[in-house]
């Protein structure tokens, strides 16, 4: 073609291309099957460990704690999508989904709320990490259940009193 | 060629100290012995300098410190040329006479830290005009939560001058959306003056990683660091902290790197010449080019899961693997891509209105490009032959042979040529390095990072090389610093822009690619010369 006429080629190439526009939300939107989007939190899988929470970046997870509960709450408003929480769950609880139409007009849709009981101390009664934690334990480790359901605290100071015991030469 | 006993030898006859590490020397020397020892490596050895990092080190060893870093493009080397300062007073003597490159990082260090540079004007680059004196954000005790007591001014007046006009070019570029805030001094239609002021919307995120995130989430603030080319940013830091924790990365993470990288400079480079279209007035140009950019963004998500911030760098190697259906994938994907780049880009820029306006505007000669260390295309198109994909090897790149293309002429169609011909590069480097995909793990499985090591990297980005500087820390890096291109290339704008025609500055502008940050407030100018600020969303 004509060199001065090489500008008028761009008429060629749009109309073999034709109209590239998704008439989207009318239409299907163009994420593939790879895109990261929300997650969710399976609550009957979720032991409340807390591993998400360490890992996320952004503080979309956070860890709400009282003596006898233990909530994750996540907040989509802060998620950067790196599933990073996916990663590290380590009993797959943490699910991602393709998910990105999140615009609400309610901001308590954002949050998302998962709440653990607290396991109670055999010895003082005190709640500690929770109840599916312990379970998961017991489960991974039978020899672990006699000291799991005992708190931190009282765990300490019975090896404190056994090693006292030892030292005195019983 | 200078080696690394030339390097040592600068220090050793100045009674300073040494280490050599891997591709790193560095040196350690009397402050009073820093400006001699930069200038000669900077103008007798022709060492690129990339930036300067300040450093409180007092919780460590009472001083604190000040860091050079340069890099030989010829030998491969980085040069950390450092000097520790008085914990009081901390004065040093300014380098920026003879390295003009370190004009903008010398004021950042005076603002952020307090550093003191001798033989220099001191002013505020950085902080905002009404931040309190005397308060520097990244020593370390300043709390990176505190914010200090401001009284906001409401008005500034812009330096009127009488004989020449004043063009207020801002806050938002025409095109880029983005703050930056030039004031153009014009008489007539000629620009006879520029006057830059930038940082509106300076994000404290190395005070951030420094104060609150571990090294794996600092990956992801990494790659929020430029909304273009955010991975650049993310596998720059990675790669830093594991040369100085010297983790064994697997060979195949460092090849998704590359390839993932090399998707993110086709998107942007395509985004790039879209823009340059759009501004001139060409928006059949822009609308196909945009179409062709598509494509990348969707492999982009193919491959990592997002369209952009991809979030697929950890330290220590990646977090999504390329399978073979994905390799075929690509590889079909980029043959169609390429071709139909090909056909729009040809037809683009010989359009009547594309090629006058690009030709000859915005002039940047080699010497003022080599003196202020401008980066990436711009370099390039200067006539000044660097490229750390080449020079500096990094991730996968020694496995790829490809061109690094040099324009001479220094004007906006060289800027935009030699973007076109990268893409094309890139698209072979891709190709090379998905046939060359070594098999195994993509993660290291031991990633121990001890305290109080240093790694220095630099990352050629779209826009230029990027660099990171990280002191390791306790669970944190103890010092990052981060340097991108537009950071070095903005000084050039006012070589750039200097008796040209006031229409051709935007499009000059957009030339270097800028990437300023985001979010922003609104100036008004009024008639007699008063800007009003309005803030825009959540002010403190």
């Amino acid at each position: 073609m004509v060199r001065v006429l090489k500008p008028v080629e761009l008429i060629v190439v749009a109309s073999e291309k034709g109209r590239v526009t998704v008439k989207y939300p009318y239409q299907e939107p163009l994420v593939t099957s790879d895109f990261r989007g929300a997650i969710r939190i399976d609550a009957s899988k979720c032991i409340g460990c807390g591993a998400c929470v360490k890992a996320c970046p952004p503080n979309a997870l956070e860890l709400l704690e009282s003596p006898d509960r233990l909530v994750i709450r996540y907040f989509v408003g802060r998620c950067i999508f790196c599933w990073r929480c996916v990663d590290v769950c380590p009993v797959k609880a943490v699910v991602g989904t393709r998910e990105f139409e999140l615009a609400t007009d309610r901001v308590e849709d954002l949050f998302n709320y998962t709440v653990h009981r607290r396991a109670e101390c055999r010895e003082c009664g005190s709640g500690f990490a929770t109840r599916r934690m312990v379970e998961y334990v017991t489960e991974k480790s039978a020899v672990s259940e006699y000291y799991a359901n005992e708190c931190p605290e009282c765990r300490k100071a019975k090896v404190l009193k056994a090693a006292a015991r030892r030292r005195g030469g019983v | 060629m200078p080696g690394v006993e030339e390097y040592v030898r600068l220090a050793q006859e100045r009674g300073g100290k040494w280490v050599a590490h891997g591709d790193t020397v560095h040196l350690v020397v009397d402050p009073s012995d820093l400006r001699p020892i930069a200038d000669k490596i900077f103008n007798e050895y022709g060492a690129s300098f990339r930036t300067c990092v300040g450093t409180d080190e007092r919780p460590l060893n009472n001083h604190f410190s000040i860091t050079h870093l340069f890099t030989d493009d010829r030998s491969g080397l980085y040069i950390a040329l450092k000097s520790y300062l008085d914990p009081e007073n901390p004065v040093a003597p300014s380098i920026a006479d003879v390295v003009p490159a370190a004009d903008w990082c010398e004021l950042e260090a005076w603002d952020m830290l307090g550093i003191r540079f001798e033989g220099r004007r001191l002013e505020r680059l950085v902080l905002p005009y009404w931040w309190p004196e005397g308060v520097h954000p990244l020593r370390k005790e300043f709390d990176y939560k505190s914010r200090p007591d401001v009284s906001l001014a409401r008005s500034e007046r812009v330096a009127l001058r009488k004989e020449v006009g004043t063009v207020p070019l801002g806050p938002y570029h025409p095109a880029l959306h983005e703050p930056e805030y030039f004031e153009l001094y014009v008489k007539g239609e000629r620009v006879v003056d520029v006057r830059y002021r930038g940082f509106h919307v300076h994000r404290g995120i190395e005070k951030l990683a420094e104060s609150r995130m571990n090294y794996q989430q600092v990956n992801f603030l990494a790659e929020r660091i430029c909304g273009i080319c955010g991975f650049e940013h993310s596998t720059c830091y990675a790669l830093a902290v594991e040369k100085a924790a010297g983790v064994d990365v697997p060979e195949r993470a460092q090849f998704i790197r590359s390839i993932v990288l090399e998707v993110e400079r086709l998107h942007s480079h395509l985004l790039l010449l879209g823009v340059a279209f759009h501004l001139l007035g060409y928006d059949a140009g822009f609308m196909h080019m945009w179409r062709v950019r598509e494509r990348t963004m969707v492999l982009a998500e193919m491959l990592t899961g997002s369209r952009k911030t991809y979030g697929i760098n950890l330290v220590g190697g990646v977090r999504r693997d390329i399978n073979e259906e994905k390799k075929s994938k690509v590889l079909s994907e980029l043959g169609g891509l390429v071709k139909d780049f090909k056909r729009v880009v040809e037809i683009a820029v010989s359009a009547p209105n594309v090629k006058r306006r690009l030709t000859g505007t915005g002039i940047l000669p080699k010497e003022d490009a080599r003196r202020l260390g401008v980066e990436g295309p711009v370099a390039r198109a200067s006539g000044i032959d660097k490229d750390a994909r080449r020079d500096l090897p990094y991730a996968a790149y020694k496995y790829a042979s490809f061109r690094v293309p040099v324009y001479t002429e220094g004007d906006n169609m060289a800027r935009v040529l030699v973007r076109v011909e990268e893409v094309f590069e890139s698209v072979s480097i891709i190709e090379q390095l998905l046939d060359k995909l070594p098999k195994g793990p993509i993660m290291a499985e031991k990633v121990e990072i001890p305290p109080g090591r240093v790694g220095v990297q630099v990352v050629e980005a779209p826009r230029g090389g990027d660099i990171h500087y990280v002191l390791t820390g306790d669970g944190r890096p103890y010092r990052w610093r981060v340097r991108a291109p537009t950071y070095a290339n903005i000084p050039a704008l006012k070589v750039m822009l200097r008796d040209q025609r006031l229409a051709d500055a935007p499009i000059t502008i957009a030339s270097i690619d800028p990437c300023f940050s985001c979010t922003d407030r609104v100036v008004v100018v009024r008639d007699d010369g008063v800007v009003e600020r309005l803030e825009v969303g959540a002010s403190w």
